[in-house]
């Protein structure tokens, strides 16, 4: 059976649903001989700052029950090594590249869109809201209705492209925050984000992490992003939502967009293995063909109740 | 650099090594070339947990039909240890490898090379020693351990030092077999009555590898440290393993390392 893998998030149309996630991709081309980028449905850069920055102290990773917890405290290039080194590379070879965006002030997400506005190539910004807002007591901005849409209609104001916003499941309440993305003017709404986790050594009774805590990734997560996935998709059924968290096989896929993503991102499954997004698309069209999908957006927003 | 291969492989021998330590040999249905110092990331079974790879460094690689068996040597410290020590033979892994830079080994020329093992930090350095004395290149070989049940393939060690005439010098913590003490110490000891090294080569516990930095900057002996922070991807992408060098930045150990010069290290390795 001739499967269509093509789906669109909002007006832009990607070769297949899977995405490699911000964080365990690099920039883009750091993993091509495992998985080429051009074959994706896209790719989403580690988020990018106006400056390099180095990050936590370490340790900043440990593996939990089927997932991870990570505190790597956003280390990167900065957007202008960025554009200058990965970017030309990545238009040569076709990539569909959103830029992940973050920032400790809304002047900070500002600088890196301006930054990228220079440059062709870019299909989509995608914004992390999970970073503290200095000027706001160290709140994250995506914790806060009336904060993100004011972050969000800056960088609307800012750029004709499309604008992702990344959801923050440890907002208290989901729905408001992604209702205040839609109206700061985002196109579509990417969810989820790693949840605030800890782990203990209790034989040296310390944290492990030396940040005390970091963010929950993995398919420990699934389960978690699949209700906040749906949960939204039923409130504002019109919005784009890309869904993340736990992705570890086409099947995995195929539950996302029943419940309601248009597409997909697959983080820690890359971690564990380089092949994994790429395999993970061609799981996708195995798992639709066995099943009688002929087109995979007959998936989307599909459940039966 | 040597291409980066996500290899299925399969546990072909397993043999005891110590209490808690033993050899693994995957075979490969490739080719596979890699350097002394370079890792690999081995998946520990098949299901989603333990999620991640475990780094694991070559401690040998040889041709074997159509592909290669790859030799580690592991300690068993926890779950994924624990399992791949229990897997049966004939169990099919995955293998990314190999991963990272490698210890500079010397064109032969000049004075000897110092490799130098502590505990479990065997592996990469009997892989060193091994190619060194088949390239007739000359070494001395410290090997440390807790105690003597704690040293490794002395018998290895001892072949590869006789082929180039070198010396292979024993320590434990405890005085069960060799010099009594660090292995650092018998480094040092050796260093101070004027013998002379090109460089020294070394893999094991931290302080080990810092006492080794520090003596190095002491004495104004150049050393390379193949050095172990946790891992996640082992292919630079996570930034979970990162070190901080001298001029702050913090860059990957499984991309840039695991080996560095202990000089290019933050100051506070060899304070
Ligand atoms: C580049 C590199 C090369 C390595 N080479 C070897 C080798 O040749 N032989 C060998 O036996 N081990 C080696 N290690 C260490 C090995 O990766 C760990 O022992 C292993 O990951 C532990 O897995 P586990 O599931 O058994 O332990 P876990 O259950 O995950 O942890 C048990 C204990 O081991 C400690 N631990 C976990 N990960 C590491 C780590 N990466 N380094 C040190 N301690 C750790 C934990 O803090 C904990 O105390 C290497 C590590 C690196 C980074
Ligand atoms: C090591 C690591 C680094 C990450 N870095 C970022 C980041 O820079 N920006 C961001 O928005 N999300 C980051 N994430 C979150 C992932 O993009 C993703 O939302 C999350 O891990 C859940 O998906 P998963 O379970 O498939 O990993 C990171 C995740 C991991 C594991
Ligand atoms: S282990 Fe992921 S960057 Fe080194």
């Amino acid at each position: 059976m001739n499967v269509s893998l093509r789906t669109h998030v909002g007006d832009l149309a990607l070769q297949n649903p899977v995405m490699a996630a911000s964080g365990t991709f690099g920039y883009g081309l750091d993993l091509v001989e495992f998985c080429p980028p051009e074959r994706l449905g896209g790719v989403v850069t580690k988020g990018l700052s106006p400056k390099p920055r180095r990050g936590n102290p370490t340790p900043r990773i440990v593996e939990t029950a089927a997932g991870m917890i990570n505190a790597i405290g956003l280390q990167n290039i900065g957007v202008e090594a960025f554009c200058r080194d990965a970017l030309p590379e990545l238009r040569r070879r076709n990539v569909l590249v959103v830029v992940n965006v973050f920032g400790e002030t809304q002047d900070a997400y500002l600088e890196v869109i301006t930054r990228c506005e220079r440059d062709e190539g870019i299909a989509a910004y995608e914004l992390n809201v999970s970073c503290p807002n200095v000027t706001a007591g160290g709140m994250e901005f995506g914790h806060d209705a009336g904060t993100l849409m004011s972050l969000v209609a800056r960088c609307r104001a800012s750029t004709s492209r499309r604008l992702w916003v990344k959801l923050s499941p440890n907002a208290p309440y989901l729905v408001d925050t992604a209702r205040a993305a839609v109206d700061g003017g985002a196109d579509a709404l990417s969810l989820i984000n790693t949840l605030r986790a800890m782990a203990i050594d209790a034989v040296a009774r310390r944290p492990v992490l030396a940040t005390r805590c970091g963010g929950l990734s993995g398919p420990a997560i699934k389960p978690i992003a699949l209700r906040m996935v749906d949960e939204v998709h039923r409130a504002l059924p019109a919005v784009p939502l890309v869904g993340i968290g736990g992705i570890e096989s086409g099947r995995d896929v195929a539950e996302f967009l029943l419940a309601g993503a248009s597409a997909v991102q697959v983080g820690t499954a890359i971690v564990r293995d380089p092949t994994a997004a790429l395999r993970i698309a061609g799981e996708l069209e195995a798992f639709c063909a066995a099943h009688g999908v002929a087109d995979v957006t007959e998936l989307i927003g599909g459940l039966t109740c | 650099m040597i291409a980066r291969h996500d290899l299925p492989v399969r546990v072909i021998a397993r043999s005891e090594l110590s209490p808690t330590c033993f050899r693994l040999e995957l075979v490969t249905g490739e080719p596979v070339s890699a350097a002394p110092g370079q890792f690999g990331m081995l998946t520990c079974g098949d299901g989603l947990d333990p999620l991640l790879r475990r780094a694991f460094s070559l401690a040998g690689v040889r041709p074997h039909e159509n592909g290669a068996i790859v030799e580690m040597l592991i300690k068993e410290v926890g779950r994924g240890t624990g399992l791949l020590h229990h897997l049966p033979l004939g169990a099919a892994l995955r293998l990314l490898a190999p991963l990272g830079n490698g210890f500079t080994l010397a064109d032969g020329s000049g004075d000897r090379l110092a490799l130098v093992a502590g505990g479990i930090g065997l592996p990469p350095v009997l892989f060193a020693a091994e190619q060194l004395a088949a390239r007739n290149v000359a070494f001395d070989l410290y090997l440390g351990a807790a105690s003597s049940a704690e040293l490794l393939e002395v018998g290895r060690c001892r072949s590869a030092v006789e082929v180039v005439g070198g010396e292979l010098v024993l320590a434990t913590d405890d005085g069960s077999r060799g010099e009594a003490g660090f292995v650092t110490a018998a480094v040092e000891r050796r260093l101070a009555a004027g013998r002379r090294y090109l460089r020294a080569l070394a893999c094991g516990p931290t302080p080990m590898l810092a006492a080794l930095a520090r003596l190095g900057a002491t004495r104004g002996l150049e050393v390379e440290l193949s050095l172990e922070e946790p891992m996640a991807c082992g292919v630079g992408v996570c930034l979970g393993c990162v070190v901080e060098l001298e001029d702050g930045r913090f860059v990957p150990t499984c991309k840039e390392g695991p080996v560095f010069a202990a000089s290019r290290l933050a100051a506070r390795w060899r304070a």
